[in-house]
């Protein structure tokens, strides 16, 4: 597995409120198939720590590779808690306001981009999906 | 003055911002955590999941009660944040008068049982929810200010 050239690719993990991490990434998926190293957590019945608890237990699972959180809402408890996960380790970071765009440019550049540019990336197309489109 | 003063495990969430900031109002979120009030991670954390237009102060049990006893919060609607029911119980020993607490989130963890949704009880908390009710204390148990309030008096005792 340790050479083969997607086992480097970085995580995804989709942390939301209710069932929209699960109905995002099973659309994506929909979308463009079979996807390795993406992941979903529900947190709305969690308290905080187990949330985190959570969380982490992902990444030490694929300890090595980087990750992205993507987060449903900036500033609310997925987003705080994600913070405190990944406080202290390196190649983590979050992308808040997760968008189908988004997730499936991540699942399909990952492979190819560097890790920072590619989050810088994910920004720009995040933001570009979103517009005002007046006949 | 102090619009609503509610237990929630999470403190400052999308719940409070936007479900209850939207029906109150407010212009401060006050939390009240010896915790939080010591940690630097978790008080940027919070002020940065409020928009500017509300104030956030993050403040120990003391320094929350001996607050609005000074009256320094007295010409703003205020939104009192504490983390367990235990922390009510301080507050009203710190002399803070209360009649109604929104027991709004305590979530799921081991050694808590649900009681409702979003509302998981282990011991310590079900014994200080009890002693709220022996003061007089309305628990008035809702996630969001649109939900139908779920008095837990008679259920805790």
């Amino acid at each position: 597995m340790s050479n083969h050239p997607s086992a480097r690719e970085p995580i995804g993990i989709i942390i939301s409120h209710g069932d929209l991490a699960g109905a995002l990434l099973k659309t994506a998926k929909g979308i463009i198939g079979r996807v390795e190293g993406c992941f979903m957590l529900s947190g709305s019945e969690l308290s905080s720590d187990v949330l985190v608890g959570r969380i982490r237990e992902i990444l030490d699972r694929h300890e090595g590779r980087n990750a992205v959180l993507f987060v449903d809402y900036f500033g609310g408890s997925m987003c705080i808690n994600s913070v405190r996960a990944m406080e202290g380790r390196k190649g983590v970071k979050i992308v808040s306001g997760i968008n189908l765009p988004v997730l499936l440019d991540f699942m399909t550049k990952r492979e190819a981009m560097e890790f920072e540019e590619m989050v810088d990336h994910l920004i720009v197309r995040g933001r570009e999906s979103i517009r005002v489109i007046d006949v | 003055m102090i619009s609503l003063l509610r237990i929630d495990d999470r403190l400052i969430h999308a719940q409070v911002v936007v479900g209850w900031g939207r029906i109150l109002c407010p212009d401060r979120i006050v939390v009240a955590d010896n915790e939080t009030a010591a940690c630097e991670l978790d008080r940027n954390l919070f002020t940065m999941a409020v928009p500017p237009e509300i104030k956030v102060s993050i403040l120990t049990l003391k320094e929350a009660v001996g607050r609005i006893h000074g009256g320094v919060f007295d010409r703003e609607k205020v939104i009192l944040l504490v983390k367990d029911p235990r922390a009510v119980l301080k507050i009203m020993d710190l002399g803070l008068e209360v009649h109604e607490v929104n027991v709004g989130g305590l979530h799921y963890c081991q050694g808590r049982t649900k009681v409702i949704e979003g509302l998981y009880l282990d011991d310590e908390a079900r014994e200080a929810l009890r002693e709220l009710v022996k003061r007089g204390v309305t628990l008035e148990a809702r996630a969001l200010p649109g939900l139908k309030p779920v008095i837990l008096n008679s259920m805790v005792v």
